[in-house]
């Protein structure tokens, strides 16, 4: 097993449990999914203050919620598209506050240059969300890239907690360009592909 | 890319990422990620919220008898 691998299955005891008692007391995946997103919202406060070990705790919190939603809605049979809908505009609301939390954070400190990283690394990291869901109304799939959104909130969560932020917005930024890049050319062969095969 | 030296194709897949979570090079990328994170000099970096050379500065000036 990888560690990556054992990681998440140590993990996944405690969520299990919070899983089966979302379940028992009936509480709507939707419901969920709303609650993550406002408890997100008060760590991207946090971190607008520059307070990042509460954010780092919240961040936990709010993400507990974000990733239990859906595995709920599976065990209550309550799987809906509007659903799936639902859960990525919100992520997308969660993404985008974390970030204005830090341009916040830095726009204070008059920190021009970490306001720019953090909005680049923000634009690509809702563009690799925009280039996978818009390449998946033209081909099957597109899961190339490694900077996808459970490893930009595990990053943040590290960043927030060993005071490692500005290491971390570089990783995301660095990453999430590629990501994108990785879409739009897997997007870009397959499409050709088809052209030529359809061509002959 | 296939027939490209083992180096570029390592460079390849690093940039092109196709591979799965928790598998060795998932764990690989983990593991560099982490080490840039916590091991690159907050100074060097200028990161507005931590200050200090971290531990490589540390080592740099441990090597430099400072």
């Amino acid at each position: 097993m990888t560690f990556t691998g054992f990681i998440g299955n140590i993990c996944m005891f405690p969520l299990r449990a919070i899983i089966r008692l979302s379940v028992a007391l009936r509480i709507h995946p939707n419901t969920l999914t709303f609650i993550g997103v406002l408890i997100n919202s008060w760590a991207a406060y946090k971190l607008a203050r520059g307070h990042f070990i509460s954010a780092g705790f919240i961040m936990i919190v709010a993400n507990i919620f974000d990733f239990i939603d859906g595995k709920v809605a599976l065990e209550t049979g309550e799987v809906s598209k509007f659903g799936g809908f639902w859960d990525s505009v919100i992520d997308r609301f969660s993404d985008i506050a974390l970030f204005i939390g830090l341009i916040y954070l830095y726009s204070s400190l008059g920190r021009t240059d970490y306001v720019m990283v953090a909005s680049f690394a923000m634009m690509f990291a809702l563009m690799t969300s925009y280039t996978r869901a818009r390449a998946e109304s033209l081909i099957a799939k597109c899961k190339v890239g490694f900077m996808e959104r459970p490893e930009r909130i595990v990053l943040f969560m590290i960043g927030a907690f060993t005071n490692r932020m500005a290491a971390v917005l570089w990783v995301i930024l660095v990453l999430a360009i590629f990501s994108v890049a990785d879409r739009v050319i897997l997007t870009y062969r397959i499409l050709r592909d088809e052209e030529r095969a359809a061509t002959t | 890319m296939k027939r490209a030296p083992l180096p570029a194709r390592m460079l390849w897949n690093a940039f092109f990422w196709t591979f799965e979570r928790a598998t060795w090079q998932y764990d690989v990328m983990v593991i560099a990620i982490l080490a840039f994170v916590w091991l690159t000099p907050p100074d060097w970096i200028k990161d507005p919220m931590a200050h200090g050379s971290g531990p490589i500065g540390w080592l740099a000036d441990h090597l430099k008898g400072k």
